[in-house]
């Protein structure tokens, strides 16, 4: 669950590199002859509408609305008092209270004489709001014409993943015979006061697949897969205790040749089964894991 | 079936669809509700989707999309778990989070009989919610002792989370603010430093074994101010007029306007609508914000067995934002108070 530090390092992540990823959406939409496109957002899938606005989230759930000609709203069913916040970490300057999603949909709509709108892969909104659609007639729009990662992403990811890489590597003698509880809370300790935003740890002792934790004891070898989100931007690592030697030579061998565990990171979604631009890939080589978050041929 | 699988739910699950003549129910989870498929099968996955498919004569099938969840649950249910395929069922528990893609024909929402089945905790659930109000408390007394001045929110919710974690939370939903009368209320922690003066409230609320407890504090740095003071004394005797009426019988509404009620008193009835506040409370239990939530247009009447949380928590000129509230456990008679924390504003030299 989201309550780590979320905030926009203009540094890290400029104004203009959402103004390019806008303009990409703009042109999408006037190729297809949309006025504008609606993006679903909620604490979970939360990677398209941070793609395009930096906003995440960190409960309940959202939609943000791309006009072709204007600036995004955001139709929101955070309280109005996060608002100020919320402009804080984002490019909103528009902000909508909607407790009520669809409703404030349709007055945005009524409002700009919209009478049909470009939906961010409109299969995967949920049932309630994609029933709800009425009126409007909604096209369909997949995200990997808009949200493709672009070097900015790729930065952040790279920048995610020596993070992930870094703490992971330090802690995992710590893991040896500890309670996995233990270790789950050291990591989480130490992730999340370096930054992270959310994490989603599973670990195992030899032979096991990395789980959640259960109260039960790692051994002397054990495997740990940390997902951890920085600034919005998720990686993968998996990592396992001793000499990992040849774990490494099965993974850059299941590089080249396209084997073994492949999970898509640059989706809607944090990790989800199947390739993807960015991917995270495991292998298993005598009942231990290895792991780590990829773009083309090489890790990141 | 080992004790993965709620036995109690599952014969629940049979009596409603005989009920309502339906040939099976899925109980659809994803990665931010998985409390649907956990009503049925305790495990705690970490991929995007599975789901628990039960027929009218109990038998259960599983899907999940992680390979790794697949281990996991065929491991803890003895049931055979399956890779992810868009599931047909006659009702769906959560369908209106399915994604479109997902939805087979035109099943009805069992979302609402559902979520009635589990506002009625049994002994082995109120057990759960027990040991997640105890962490709580635990977890509250370590951010007491462990905030300070200079300390950025960040970092305290990052040594809350170590510990929580380190003693066995599955997950935490948590919310903090820090500051004066300036704050208007909570979300996810900032590079803030602690000040002398501060108010740091949180919402504190651990899940153990599928289930979560809430504790709401609020502690400030150094000596506390008149405003500070004088506001407490109001959300303390607003928490403690629903605490005393929570029972079975009583509505939603009526535990939502003892609260304000003790507001409009002292004057400051115009903080407790939507403007200032979301609401004054809420169910517990597989999902942390669970309905129905207290509010005065709710006229949901309580009943026994149920565990939820008063709190009054809102903006008071006085103070900024402030919090104060405890998990309750809905008895017989009355209620049971599930946190031992002392009810008091936490005070801490700075």
């Amino acid at each position: 669950m989201k309550r780590g530090l979320i905030e926009w390092n203009r540094t890290e992540l400029p104004t203009s590199v959402f103004d390019a990823r806008l303009s990409r959406a703009r042109t999408a939409l006037a190729e297809g002859d949309l006025p504008a496109l609606l993006v679903y957002t909620d604490v979970w899938r939360s990677n398209q509408a941070r793609f395009l606005t930096n906003f995440m989230p960190y409960w309940n759930r959202s939609l943000v609305v791309i006009p072709l000609d204007s600036s995004p709203v955001l139709l929101c069913a955070l309280s109005p008092r996060v608002y100020p916040w919320i402009k804080s970490v984002t490019i909103f300057e528009d902000i909508r209270p909607a407790s009520k999603l669809m409703q404030t949909l349709d007055q945005l709509c009524a409002e700009r004489h919209w009478r049909k709108l470009g939906v961010l892969d409109l299969p995967m909104l949920p049932i309630e709001i994609h029933s709800r659609l009425g009126a409007i007639e909604a096209v369909d729009v997949p995200s990997k014409e808009i949200c493709e990662p672009d070097a900015a992403e790729l930065s952040m990811r790279r920048r995610a993943a020596i993070l992930a890489r870094q703490i992971l590597e330090e802690q995992l003698p710590h893991g040896a015979n500890a309670l996995d509880h233990h270790f789950v809370g050291r990591l989480e300790r130490e992730f999340r006061s370096a930054g992270a935003e959310d994490l989603v740890i599973r670990l195992s002792p030899s032979g096991a697949v990395p789980r959640p934790a259960n109260g039960s004891k790692l051994g002397a070898s054990y495997s740990v897969a940390v997902s951890l989100e920085y600034c919005g931007h998720w990686v993968k690592i998996t990592r396992a205790s001793g000499n990992t030697q040849a774990l490494r030579s099965r993974f850059n061998a299941a590089l080249e040749s396209g084997e073994g565990l492949i999970e898509n990171l640059s989706g809607p979604l944090p990790f989800e089964a199947g390739p993807g631009a960015i991917f995270a890939l495991h292998v298993e080589h005598q009942g231990l894991y290895f792991g780590d978050t990829c773009a083309g041929t090489s890790a990141l | 079936m080992t004790n993965a699988i709620n036995e109690h739910r599952r014969r629940q699950l049979m009596d409603l669809m005989a009920k309502r003549q339906w040939d099976s129910i899925l109980l659809y989870g994803q990665g931010w509700r998985k409390d649907y498929f956990r009503a049925l099968v305790n495990v705690n996955y970490s991929g995007p989707y599975a789901a628990a498919h039960i027929s009218r004569s109990g038998e259960i099938s599983i899907i999940a999309a992680d390979p790794w969840d697949r281990e996991l649950l065929t491991g803890l249910t003895g049931i055979r778990t399956s890779a992810w395929s868009a599931p047909q069922a006659s009702a769906v528990a959560g369908l209106e989070l399915m994604e479109a893609r997902f939805v087979q024909g035109s099943p009805a929402s069992a979302t609402a009989d559902i979520e009635e089945l589990r506002r009625i905790k049994t002994p082995d659930e109120i057990e759960c919610l027990k040991q997640a109000a105890a962490l709580a408390d635990r977890g509250y007394q370590y951010f007491a002792d462990t905030a300070r001045v200079g300390m950025q929110e960040y970092e305290l919710v990052a040594e809350v989370e170590g510990f929580l974690k380190s003693n066995g939370a599955e997950d935490n939903f948590m919310l903090i603010a820090s500051g004066g009368t300036e704050v208007v209320g909570m979300k996810p922690p900032t590079a803030r430093e602690f000040r002398s003066g501060d108010s740091i409230t949180t919402e504190l609320t651990p899940q153990v074994n599928g289930y979560y407890a809430q504790i709401c504090r609020t502690l400030v740095l150094g000596d506390p101010s008149p405003g500070q003071l004088e506001a407490f004394s109001i959300f303390s005797e607003a928490q403690q007029a629903a605490q005393d009426l929570i029972k079975p019988g009583i509505k939603a509404s009526d535990a939502a306007r003892a609260q304000n009620d003790v507001f409009r008193q002292y004057g400051y009835g115009d903080y407790t609508g939507s403007k200032y506040t979301r609401v004054r409370g809420h169910c517990l239990g597989l999902f942390p914000d669970e309905t129905p939530h207290i509010l005065e247009d709710v006229d949901y009447v309580i009943q026994e067995n149920m565990v939820l949380i008063a709190h009054p928590n809102t903006y008071l000129p006085l103070s900024g934002y402030m919090v104060f509230g405890d998990s309750l456990w809905v008895t017989a008679d009355g209620n049971v108070r599930l946190n031992t924390t002392e009810k008091k504003l936490f005070v801490k030299e700075a």
